[in-house]
């Protein structure tokens, strides 16, 4: 059974049937959408049973698409690609239940976001450059419609920044693809891993455009100014994606594109990358630290957690002995992996929080642990979780990533301060909406319904289990990153 | 004889077709001559199937019966038997209604002529055989603005078709012949093959609407009935940049042609986008958006010669193009002419309110509508001749289109300020936005019916 193109097409399927049904009332448009993400979820861990091969792709799914220019539909997966497949069928999964609150024209919200999944699972699954590209663009359009028609105030305007912005960001690496492509002659991405076709100043300019392309996505300074503005004005469960899905989008393309098809340009350009990742991971956590705004502050963190992606790989390239080289990779993608479970966590949190209070100052809040102890707790855990406390699911990543960078490059390790500083400010926003004197106006703020503990609770499994047992994705990622060629 | 004849069915067909239609006219009878146009056209389409893997020239290498001007009869029949149901809906019932069904053909033989001309003669035939019906058509509503925009057009049009059958003597004197297949005697007279080019430029680029030659067809489109409009937007375009196709692949490269149309390109397109980013009126927004869409068409006639991607990309594009530009023209048939119409449009007909969106996502490049299919070819073409820097500001305009068609997008789901005037839909329209929208949303997962 080809279950990759079948975890790729059930939502989209589901979001087709649904546009179909005559009755598309709140109730049937959620449970098609709550059924759909959950069936493919169950595809995904079938998927994830049979497994990855090292060295290679593995489940490869091939057809014909444009034969005279040879581009294919082409979907495979390896250690790389499979455990941010997991991560997005699993929170789109979440996000549907966490939806089922929307009324607002629920049967279009819900197709949306099922095409937002198509889109993204079909990102990390492509194995064809066109293809790849294909769902990289749809996920703009679906995430443009999803902010404009279901945000906060200012939503016309952050849509439009964030649908500009990152088409603008993204068109460089059509141009990198047609080059690899005119070398080649074909959009088969695994040739282009293989035999990297490119080489000298092309194979340079390539890269800067891919750079271009993925630090917008990432987002790494300086072209992360569209981020706040899109994650203030998103809907829940649309900042739950963006952060969550869509970021990765970027450092996955970082490794295979950036890393895997221009490695020797990589390396020639990797002690620049570096410095680009440590600035971004410390400007992050400083810009994070002035936020008082929740959500703000929250997507600053994601600025600085992409950071230590970034220098994870770029430690990679920069680097020859192959040890060290898979604990930066190893590091670099769990990375991917904890920070959308965990951010995920924190913005469903957040949202929660907003639509009980509408607000997210955090002044205008205190004492909340005692009134909602639920919500308060799981956003203390997220919280520790994010500053990458021993025992969360940050930690082993973010250590295998500094691990790395103090043997190999060991001025990176600056970097580090920036955790200090997440430590100080998430401190600081737990003492002003948590602790303290109970604020008046929220004494009748009610904890979570079970719903809500339905979309959050598995997250907060999934933290402390990456935490304390990491292996079972580990070795996954680490069989895929010994075997990687560049 | 019966020979070159034989390869030139569907040419013979449509001209019969358009006598027919000119007696149904004659009797006063315009749904029969619109039947006979639909019917001619279709039989028309369905003559070409057969001659589109030929590879030949008729009457002494004067008209070429090629993969160009194959595709083009497949790209244009259909759209212009779309333009007549746009055009039924628009007119339907008013005085003179037939002459105007009888014009749109007519126009299209000319279309035809340019794009499978392989001699000056019949490029100039081309031109003015599409030219003057295009000026009748643009004058047909007798009203101020019409006339005014069709004088405009006319001036413009005898200006540059004069031009241009002066600079094409030069090239007869350098060549020796009005074949365009001899133009190969060029190489290493410059002057003259510059000279001939400007004129070229000049004739065609009026016809495609190139800037510095578009200052016609915001006025023309907007006075105009709005389906006359789609029509020149796409049929007339198509067909000037086929024949750009069919002139200057002859050319020799060394005689620098590709960089003077590689400049025009990326002046056109930005200038284009530009323009259109400050309209209020969407027939001129859409113009504005047509004339940039021009220069992207000319990103693929840079790479003629010399990459093997130049003519799939202009033929891809050139369907592309045609069908969503349609689309685009049909919803605002719907909607109205200006931009604030389209307020709460999106909310208060939903599935023409997507059918826009994907229009005008596709008109940007959005993968995997078919637009995006044609843009890819074009910049792979572009690159692989060596002109990356055109690519590049091919890119830069994708999201300028992108800022342009938002404009039309956002209003369209803003919500609206008393009720919105929901007026029934024309069966004929209706038929053509359901075509287009599935051509320009699946087209571009079956690209592979293309040719590569």
């Amino acid at each position: 059974m080809p279950l990759l193109s079948i975890s790729v097409f059930l939502p989209l399927l589901g979001g087709v049937l649904l546009m179909a049904l005559p009755n598309k009332s709140a109730r049937i448009a959620h449970g098609v959408s709550i059924a759909t993400t959950g069936l493919t979820f169950v595809v995904t861990l079938a998927i994830w049973a049979r497994g990855t091969l090292p060295g290679g792709f593995a489940q490869v799914e091939e057809i014909a698409w444009i034969p005279a220019i040879g581009a294919a539909y082409r979907l495979g997966i390896d250690g790389l690609s499979l455990p941010l497949i997991l991560l997005t069928s699993l929170l789109f999964f979440l996000s549907a239940i966490y939806a089922a609150r929307i009324t607002d024209r629920p049967a279009v919200f819900v197709a949306l976001m099922l095409m937002l999944e198509t889109a993204s699972i079909g990102t990390f699954a492509a194995l064809d450059a066109l293809l790849f590209y294909v769902f990289f663009e749809v996920s703009l359009v679906g995430m443009y419609f999803m902010i404009v028609g279901w945000g906060y105030e200012e939503r016309q305007r952050a849509g439009l920044m964030f649908f500009i912005y990152t088409l603008l960001g993204s068109l460089p690496l059509l141009l990198a693809i047609i080059g690899l492509y005119l070398a080649t002659g074909s959009f088969d991405m695994r040739l282009w891993i293989e035999a990297p076709p490119l080489t000298g100043l092309a194979a340079m300019l390539a890269l800067i455009a891919m750079l271009f392309t993925f630090a917008v996505k990432i987002p790494s300074f300086p072209v992360h100014t569209w981020l706040p503005a899109a994650h203030v004005q998103a809907p829940t469960v649309g900042s739950v994606i963006l952060a969550g899905v869509m970021l990765k989008f970027g450092t996955y393309g970082l490794v295979r594109f950036a890393l895997q098809m221009t490695p020797d340009a990589f390396a020639q350009a990797g002690q620049v990358v570096l410095a680009f990742g440590v600035f971004s991971a410390l400007y992050g956590a400083f810009v994070a630290l002035a936020q008082s705004d929740l959500k703000k502050m929250i997507a600053y963190t994601s600025v600085n957690h992409m950071g230590y992606v970034v220098i994870g790989v770029a430690v990679a390239a920069l680097t020859l002995d192959p040890d060290l080289r898979a604990v930066a990779l190893n590091g670099a993608t769990l990375q991917m992996v904890s920070h959308g479970v965990v951010t995920g966590a924190l913005f469903f949190l957040v949202g929660m929080l907003q639509s009980r209070a509408h607000e997210r100052e955090m002044t205008a809040f205190g004492g909340l642990l005692g009134q909602v102890p639920w919500l308060g707790w799981a956003f203390v855990l997220s919280a520790f979780a994010s500053l990458g406390l021993p025992g969360l699911a940050h930690f082993p990543a973010e250590f295998q990533i500094f691990l790395a960078t103090l043997n190999a490059q060991p001025w990176a390790i600056v970097a580090i301060i920036a955790i200090v500083v997440t430590a100080g400010l998430y401190l600081r926003a737990i003492a002003a909406v948590f602790l303290g004197e109970p604020n008046e106006k929220w004494a009748a703020m009610p904890d979570l319904d079970r719903g809500e503990m339905q979309a959050v609770v598995p997250l907060l499994i999934l933290i402390i289990l990456i935490g304390v047992a990491p292996s079972w994705l580990l070795g996954m990622i680490d069989a895929t990153m010994r075997a990687l060629q560049f | 004889m019966a020979r070159d004849l034989s390869f030139l069915f569907p040419e013979l067909m449509l001209a019969s077709t358009v006598v027919l239609m000119l007696v149904a006219e004659m009797l006063r009878a315009p749904r029969l001559a619109l039947a006979f146009g639909l019917i001619g056209l279709g039989l028309s389409t369905a003559l070409t199937l057969p001659l589109l893997e030929a590879d030949t020239s008729v009457f002494g290498g004067t008209y070429r019966v090629d993969l160009l001007s194959g595709w083009a009869k497949l790209i244009l029949l259909p759209g212009t038997a779309l333009a007549l149901l746009m055009t039924r809906a628009e007119i339907a019932g008013k005085d003179r209604e037939g002459s105007v069904y009888v014009l749109l053909c007519l126009v299209t033989l000319g279309a035809l002529m340019l794009a499978g001309g392989g001699d000056m003669m019949l490029l100039v035939l081309g031109v003015v055989l599409t030219g003057l019906g295009s000026f009748a058509m643009v004058a047909w509503p007798r009203n101020d603005a019409a006339t005014e925009a069709a004088m405009k057009y006319l001036v413009f049009g005898a200006v540059t078709g004069s031009v241009m059958i002066y600079g094409l003597t030069f090239w007869f004197g350098g060549a020796g012949s009005t074949l365009f297949s001899e133009l190969g005697a060029l190489d290493g007279k410059p002057l003259i093959a510059l000279a001939g080019l400007v004129a070229v430029l000049i004739g065609l680029g009026y016809k495609a609407a190139l800037v510095p030659f578009q200052f016609w067809a915001p006025d023309a489109y907007d006075g105009a009935p709005v389906s006359v409009a789609a029509f020149l937007s796409v049929i007339t375009k198509v067909a000037a940049i086929f024949a750009f196709a069919q002139v200057l692949r002859d050319l020799p490269v060394a005689t620098g042609w590709p960089f003077v149309v590689a400049l025009i390109a990326a002046v056109t397109m930005t200038l284009g986008y530009l323009a259109a980013l400050v309209q209020t009126n969407a027939v001129r927004l859409l113009a504005y958006s047509s004339v940039a869409q021009a220069g992207y068409f000319m990103m693929g006639i840079v790479a003629l010669g010399t990459s093997a991607l130049a003519l799939p990309s202009v033929i891809v594009f050139g369907a592309a193009y045609v069908a969503m530009n349609l689309g685009a023209f049909a919803v605002i048939m719907i909607a109205g002419r200006n931009l604030d119409d389209f307020k709460g449009f999106g909310r208060a007909r939903p599935v023409v309110g997507v059918a826009m969106v994907v229009f005008l996502l596709s008109l940007t490049g959005i993968p995997p509508l078919f637009g995006f299919v044609g843009k890819v070819l074009l910049f792979g073409a572009a690159i692989e001749t060596g002109y990356l820097w055109l690519a590049v500001i091919g890119i830069l305009n994708s999201v300028l289109a992108l800022a342009v068609y938002l404009r039309i997008v956002v209003s369209m789901y803003q919500a609206r300020e008393g009720d919105a005037g929901r007026t029934e839909m024309a069966p004929p329209l209706l038929v053509v936005l359901w075509a287009t929208a599935l051509v320009t949303a699946l087209m571009g997962l079956f690209a592979g019916v293309f040719p590569g």
